[in-house]
């Protein structure tokens, strides 16, 4: 799952293989803005069933605290 | 360069403007919300950036701002307000499109009165289509097809909305995104003129003539009726001015018996303006229809089930387009449907797309009396040829057209925008002759435009344009002489023109030569400019009738 994870996130970004690993911090990733971080949500809930409630997905603030949920 | 578009939308769509930026020019919005604010104020960036297509995709339910009050159709007060706002902001000069209408949200499933969504939707997309009409440059955007198909539970998504008004899920902006490429692309190809299709295993299933009587795949249900709903959709690429034609290998009767006789056939022996059905190979019928029909190669489309067939056209003539066949009969109609798209659809259709296939079967018709009338002369009388003026202000989006679709009987293949067009209209140094040419077989439409510029003291001829469909007749003696005539009658003594030549207009080459004008400048083989002296034309040889009755 994480790996799933991890590419899902390098496809939606559209950045180099590598770029996004689980230390990541969403802060540090410059095309990770608001609007790429709605669009990463939807794609996770419809393509790997993972679901965040919207006030969790707007504190989210790195790789790992998604991966985290996944592993719930 | 890329062409540049604008998305404004009162929901956010950031991220279906990232879709569209590999290929267009894109308009970077500023938030969303406000798109009757950047149209309607001149200095907003939105018109620095002076898009040349606007897209309004709007969702009905923030116009309404969720009143689902019952106003009746013709009196939303939310609806009404939008497009009063919106029409003062048009440019004559920009094209715009607007999405119809898909009303959504929650609340509306909630609505005890059913009809209301729709009765809405209904109000939006009346008011648009008024707008549509008064306003030639406002199309509208087909957006709740694109909904409908998807399904609205895969279209909109409540989470992306509360998180950022992004009402619209992945999929549904990648479909937006799509169908704006291709609405724009629409503009910028040549479309296609004639499609021609074989027909054993390909109009119908099976083999004509090989059964006694129980003849073809051909019916209501099964796999007869996948190649009736492939001529469904035949029939309708027809009807927006496809012009078709048969190529196919068989006896001729035989496979006419089932054209004319079959109960299930949708395309009868009237729908096709040409037909070769005979043993000769395809390539060489395919050059000869074009030769019939007056046009390139590069005009058709062919499509057959045999695989070799398609092989050895595609060798033999690169420039005819043949598609693949699909595997299974029940692709057919879906296949098709791809192909009218790719290659045939137009951003507008004008009457005389609609009247195509009655032409050029006429066509075809004159060309098999050319060859039985040994003199041309008597040829030309016996066509009963009559030219007619008519308003070219009133006929503007042919005039477009015209001018723009015209390769080979042109003098310099300037191409003019609509609304470049439309200011020509306007300017009085300018005249502009349009034409609609009639014979004994039937009606051609407007076929020829002339545009002088009485700029200057002497008069010059800029344009002078004549759809290929009327080529060959000396009809341009007599347009010419029209012209000449109405200049004079206004007290012009001399008339300039010129010839810039192009890969494609070889047949005006010397047009100016033949009809006694003098070459006053030549470039080589690029460019000629010619003078004549208006009270002195030498008799010109036609066989037209001139009716002056300006329509």
């Amino acid at each position: 799952m994480k790996e799933k994870i991890l590419a899902l996130i390098t496809e939606v970004l559209k950045v180099p293989e590598g770029t996004i690993t689980e230390e990541t911090q969403i802060s540090e990733v410059e095309a990770w803005d608001s609007l790429m971080h709605v669009m990463i949500i939807g794609e996770l809930e419809d393509r790997l069933g993972i679901s965040f409630s919207v006030d969790e997905a707007l504190e989210l603030a790195n790789v790992k605290q998604i991966i985290e949920k996944a592993e719930q | 360069m890329k062409t540049k578009i604008a998305v404004l939308s009162n929901v956010n769509m950031n991220f279906m403007l990232r879709m569209l930026k590999d290929e267009f020019d894109v308009y970077e919005t500023e938030g969303y919300g406000n798109e009757l604010g950047v149209l309607l104020n001149p200095g907003s960036t939105y018109h620095e950036f002076d898009a040349k297509f606007t897209f309004f995709i709007m969702d009905l339910m923030e116009v309404l701002e969720h009143d689902l009050t019952d106003y009746g159709i013709d009196s939303n007060p939310h609806i009404k307000r939008w497009f009063s706002l919106f029409e003062s902001g048009i440019d004559a000069n920009k094209l715009y499109y607007v999405s119809d209408a898909c009303l959504w949200g929650m609340e509306t499933e909630a609505l005890f009165d059913s009809q209301r969504k729709l009765a809405l939707e209904y109000a939006w997309t009346k008011s648009l289509s008024q707008i549509c009409e008064k306003h030639s440059n406002v199309r509208i955007f087909p957006y709740r097809k694109l909904i409908e198909k998807l399904g609205e539970d895969n279209s909109f998504s409540l989470k992306m909305w509360y998180m950022g008004k992004i009402l619209h899920t992945n999929e549904a902006q990648g479909k937006i995104a799509g169908a704006i490429k291709n609405t724009v692309n629409l503009y910028t190809r040549t479309p296609k003129k004639v499609l021609l299709l074989d027909l054993d295993n390909t109009l119908w299933g099976g083999i004509a003539g090989e059964h006694d009587k129980t003849p073809v795949v051909l019916s209501d249900d099964h796999t007869g009726l996948a190649y009736k709903n492939l001529q469904r959709v035949i029939k309708q690429m027809q009807e927006n001015g496809v012009v078709l034609g048969i190529v196919s290998k068989n006896n001729e009767a035989d496979a006419m018996a089932i054209i004319d006789g079959h109960s299930h056939m949708v395309l009868r022996s009237e729908c096709f303006a040409v037909k070769r059905i005979n043993w000769n190979n395809k390539h060489e019928n395919i050059i000869e229809i074009a030769n019939e029909l007056n046009l390139g190669l590069d005009s058709f489309v062919f499509f057959d089930d045999n695989p070799t067939e398609r092989e050895l056209v595609k060798q033999m003539l690169p420039q005819v387009m043949v598609p693949d066949f699909p595997k299974r009969p029940e692709e057919l109609a879906g296949v098709m449907l791809g192909i009218y798209h790719e290659y045939f659809e137009k951003a507008v259709l004008t009457k005389e797309d609609l009247a195509k296939t009655k032409q050029y079967a006429e066509n075809a018709k004159r060309v098999l009396m050319q060859e039985s009338v040994s003199d041309f002369n008597e040829y030309l009388k016996q066509l009963e040829i009559v030219v007619k003026p008519v308003d070219a202000a009133a006929n503007a989006e042919r005039l477009v057209q015209l001018v723009n679709k015209t390769n080979q009987f042109n003098l310099t293949t300037k191409r003019y925008e609509e609304a470049e067009m439309l200011q020509v209209l306007k300017d009085k140094n300018k005249l502009v002759y349009l034409y609609q040419v009639k014979d004994c077989f039937g009606d051609y439409g407007i076929v020829s435009a002339v545009i002088v510029d009485v700029s200057t003291q002497i008069p010059v001829m800029e344009e002078f344009v004549m759809s290929c469909r009327v080529m060959g007749k000396r009809i341009e003696n007599a347009i010419v002489e029209d012209v000449e005539k109405h200049l004079y009658k206004k007290g012009y003594s001399k008339l300039k023109t010129m010839y810039l030549k192009t890969e494609k207009n070889k047949p005006v080459e010397n047009l100016f030569e033949s009809l006694g004008y003098t070459v006053t400048f030549k470039d080589g083989e690029n460019k000629k400019e010619y003078e004549i002296d208006l009270s002195h034309c030498p008799n010109r040889d036609y066989c037209v009738k001139m009716d002056t009755n300006v329509q």
